[in-house]
Parts: C-alpha cells; sequence; structure tokens
C-alpha cells in the first residue's frame, strides 16, 4: 500500500494526465463541444476497436503487417551490418560509397516503390525491399560508425598479441562496434514499421496502414482511431520493449543512440 | 574514390541501359536522365514543383520549431510540465506521423494546411525530444556554479541551461528539417498534387521514367544540401561543442 502510494506520487501526472485527457475528450464529443465526427467518443472508439478484434479483421491485418516488418527488417539487419562491417574495415570501399549513399539516404524510402517494382515483382516482394532500403542504410551507417570509433590503441595491441584476420575481426573489431550495432538494429526496427506502414498507405490492400487508408476513404472514422492506436502501440512496443530487452539480455552493452 | 565509385557506377549504368542488358525503358541511360533534368529546369516546371515541396517545408519547420523549442525547454526545467506532456511524446513518437494524413484530411479538408502538418509533425517531436535531452543532459555542476555564482531565475536559464542545450537545440532543429522533408515527400506522394513527391508517382504511373528519375535526384540534391548544409553550419557556429544526439 505504501508503495502504491509512493508510486502514485511519482507517476501520479503521468498517468492521470492522459485519463484526464481521454475523460474530457469523452465529455466534449458526448456534449457536441467537439464534433463527433472527426473526434468520436474513446468509448465508440474502444467499442469499434474490440469489434475489429472479434470479427478477426485487425488480427489479419495486423499479422500481415508484422510479417511484412520481420522480412524487411531482416533483409535490412543482414544486408546492412554486412556492408557496414565492410565498410567500416576497408577505408577505399567506404569513401568510394559514401558518397553514393549520401544522396539516397535522405529520399523518402516510399518513393523507392517505382523503382524497385521494376527490378522484382510488383506486390508483396517489392513492398517489402522498398521498406527495407531507409533501415538498411541507418544500420549500415551506424555499424560503419560503430567499427571506426574503435580505440586504434586497442586494435594496435591486439595484433602485436598476434591476433590478425578472422581473430581480430570476431575478438577485438565486432565486439568493438556491437553497441553501435545493437543500437542501429533498434533504429532500424523502428524504421521498418514507420516505412512499412508508409508503403501499405500507399499500395498495399492489406496491412495496418491499407486498414488505416481505406477507413479514411469510406469516413469510418472510428476505425481509423482504432487502427491509428494499434499502430503506436506497435510501435511503443517496439521501440521501447527493444530498449528494455537489450537491457535486460545485454546490461553491459550502452545504447549510444541515447546520448 | 569518392568520385570514382559513383561515376564508374553511372558509366556502368549508362553502358547497360545502352546495350539494353537492362531495360532502357526502366532504367534509361543517366545522360538522357540529365538532359531531361536540364530541359525540365530550363523549361521552369521542375523549378516551380521544387519551390511547392520547398514552401511547404518552411511552413512545416517554422510550425514545428516555434512551439517544439520552447515546449522542450519548459519540459526540461519543470518537472511538472515534463510528467505531464511525457506519455503523449512517449505515445506518438514511434508512430510513423505520415498516418496523422487521414486525420488531418478530415478534418481540415484535402488541401495544403493537411499536408504541411503532417509534415510539421514529424519534425515537431524530433525537436521536443532533442531539446528536453539537451536540457537533461547537461552537466549538474554548470547549475550548481550558476547558482552559487548567483544566477537564479531568468538569470540562469538564459546564461547557464540555454547555451547548455543550444548544441542539442541545433541537433534536434537538424534532424527535424530532414524528418519534415522526408514525410513531406512521402505526402505529396501519395496524396498532394503538386510538388516534388507527387511529380515522382506521376510520371511512375505514366511511365515516363527519364522525368520519374529526374525529380528523384532532385530530391536526393536538395536531401543532400539541407544535412550536409546543416552540418556545416552546426560545426561553425557551435565550435566549441560537439554534436551530440546525432
Amino acid at each position: 500500500m505504501k508503495a502504491l502510494g509512493r508510486w502514485l506520487t511519482e507517476h501520479g501526472m503521468t498517468v492521470g494526465s492522459p485519463i484526464a485527457l481521454l475523460l474530457a475528450w469523452e465529455w466534449a464529443s458526448a456534449t457536441g463541444l467537439l464534433r463527433a465526427v472527426f473526434f468520436p467518443r474513446p468509448s465508440t472508439i474502444l467499442a469499434h476497436l474490440r469489434d475489429l478484434a472479434l470479427d478477426g479483421t485487425l488480427w489479419g491485418h495486423t499479422a500481415t503487417t508484422l510479417a511484412r516488418i520481420g522480412w524487411s527488417f531482416t533483409l535490412a539487419a543482414v544486408l546492412g551490418v554486412a556492408i557496414g562491417l565492410a565498410m567500416g574495415l576497408w577505408r577505399r570501399l567506404r569513401e568510394g560509397l559514401d558518397p553514393v549513399f549520401a544522396v539516397i539516404y535522405p529520399i523518402p524510402s516510399v518513393l523507392f516503390l517505382p523503382l524497385v517494382s521494376f527490378i522484382v515483382p510488383a506486390g508483396e516482394v517489392a513492398l517489402v525491399v522498398t521498406s527495407a532500403v531507409t533501415s538498411f542504410f541507418l544500420i549500415a551507417f551506424t555499424t560503419t560508425h560503430g567499427v571506426r570509433q574503435i580505440d586504434r590503441l586497442v586494435v594496435e595491441a591486439a595484433v602485436h598479441y598476434g591476433a590478425r584476420g578472422w581473430r581480430l575481426f570476431a575478438t577485438v573489431l565486432l565486439p568493438g562496434a556491437l553497441p553501435f550495432i545493437f543500437t542501429g538494429l533498434r533504429l532500424g526496427l523502428g524504421f521498418s514499421l514507420i516505412v512499412v506502414v508508409a508503403v501499405e498507405i500507399v499500395s498495399a490492400s492489406r496491412g495496418l496502414g491499407a486498414l488505416l487508408w481505406l477507413s479514411w476513404q469510406i469516413l469510418k472514422v472510428e476505425d481509423m482511431y482504432a487502427t491509428f492506436f494499434v499502430i503506436a502501440l506497435l510501435g511503443a512496443l517496439l521501440s521501447y520493449g527493444l530498449a528494455a530487452l537489450r537491457d535486460r539480455l545485454l546490461p553491459w552493452v550502452p545504447d549510444v543512440g541515447d546520448r | 574514390m569518392s568520385v570514382v565509385v559513383p561515376a564508374a557506377m553511372l558509366v556502368l549504368w549508362e553502358l547497360c541501359s545502352r546495350l539494353a542488358i537492362i531495360s532502357p525503358r526502366y532504367f534509361p541511360p543517366p545522360t538522357t536522365v540529365g538532359w531531361v533534368l536540364a530541359d525540365r529546369v530550363a523549361a521552369g516546371d521542375l523549378g516551380a514543383e521544387l519551390v511547392v515541396t520547398l514552401t511547404r517545408l518552411v511552413f512545416a519547420f517554422a510550425l514545428a520549431a516555434v512551439p517544439a523549442i520552447p515546449l522542450g525547454l519548459l519540459m526540461g526545467i519543470a518537472r511538472p510540465v515534463r510528467h505531464v506532456v511525457e506519455p503523449y511524446l512517449a505515445f506518438i513518437f514511434p508512430v510513423p506521423k505520415i498516418t496523422l494524413l487521414p486525420f488531418l484530411l478530415i478534418i481540415l479538408g484535402l488541401g495544403e494546411p493537411a499536408f504541411v502538418l503532417t509534415g510539421a509533425s514529424s519534425a515537431f517531436f524530433q525537436i521536443v525530444i532533442s531539446t528536453l535531452a539537451g536540457v537533461q543532459t547537461m552537466d549538474p555542476r554548470l547549475l550548481d556554479v550558476g547558482r552559487n555564482y548567483g544566477a537564479h531565475g531568468l538569470r540562469l536559464f538564459g546564461k547557464v541551461i540555454l547555451p547548455a542545450a543550444l548544441p542539442a537545440i541545433f541537433t534536434g532543429l537538424r534532424l527535424g528539417l530532414g524528418l519534415a522533408l522526408v514525410t513531406l515527400v512521402a505526402v505529396e506522394f501519395i496524396a498532394a498534387k503538386s510538388g516534388l513527391g507527387h511529380l515522382v508517382y506521376r510520371h511512375w504511373q505514366m511511365l515516363s521514367t527519364p522525368e520519374m528519375y529526374a525529380a528523384f535526384a532532385l530530391i536526393g540534391a536538395v536531401g543532400l544540401v539541407l544535412t550536409r548544409g546543416l552540418r556545416a553550419l552546426q560545426a561553425r557556429v557551435l565550435t566549441w561543442q560537439d554534436d551530440s544526439g546525432g
């Protein structure tokens, strides 16, 4: 009881403010202060969320989106870490690819959809590849930086003690770069969600982004809010869940992105 | 190397496209794209679309930065404000901001305010979070020293807290501008009928690929100039500080 009281004084505002806002919203929409067409009552949205969940619509779309995130993140992670490591190790490769990456990176990944759909079959594959673009660059950049920031003294000491080639890489360079690789992967996963949803809005007929866009087009405003809520939940889970997982599994690995 | 590799890639693309090893319909040779780019710029219509996108960007950025910096600072100084606002930041920050577009479209109607605000929202949250981090991560000794020397209230804020948070604020502005551009171009691609993003979409639909790549190149150039330019500016203006949170 005492612990609860202490917790409440510490977090009371943080918990109270969303509750107060939701209540105020509920009241304002019910009395017509807010136009319920645009801002349906939270209780109505919740009811729609329940309906969408019960008839299975929501699960299907969520599963589709999650599968796409999984595929595109895997693609981005494998290529990003590999190329990032290579760029960190070989100066010439880095100098060569840097300007190419610098021009491509700021282009929003949704825009790659046309380009990608010329190369791979349109539809699911194009969607996954397009969604991987931004995460790939992010992961490659952080990995490169992770290799480059390793203290030269450490590397030289290791070389002195006879570590070369694979041994040097596996015992010195890779562990040294690991915190950065993890940060890159965490940021990359967050971006996978963002881009998958964006691409779904543009081109898909399934997935949470598509559900949101279709709900807009037929003006099912409550479903829009419900879908948005699920997307936000997914985003919170991906970004905070992963950070918590890292703290738990790898407590000694600092998150360089939190600086 | 940094000239050779990109040049070699362009030459290779040119050759493959000319020799029809890759389909010139989908991958027109870079020289063709270059000519189209020069042609459209000379005709003025590409420049006009660029101006549309940049105008939206300026409005979005201003709409984000003006409320975001004071809010971030206030959250950093006043604990109650931080506790009240934090849950919303935490809830909205990881959400793709493009999902706000349909909401703004139903509330504001299909038009510039909805497009610009969607772009602004992605910059807003980034700037708030960077500014807050700037205040929170400042060396507490600086505060103690300031207080010991008699700085309180506004003086402490203006002489100690703000300068200490400035690099992080600048980083937030730089990242925010980049995010606003990305979101705006995506919004143009999806919903607008003008701007560089829409240009890519239109030429994709019409399969006029040289024009599509030309718009593509222009977007990449704008992004490059913004990110590199601001980073250089930051290094010049805030010479005494490391880039934090970049």
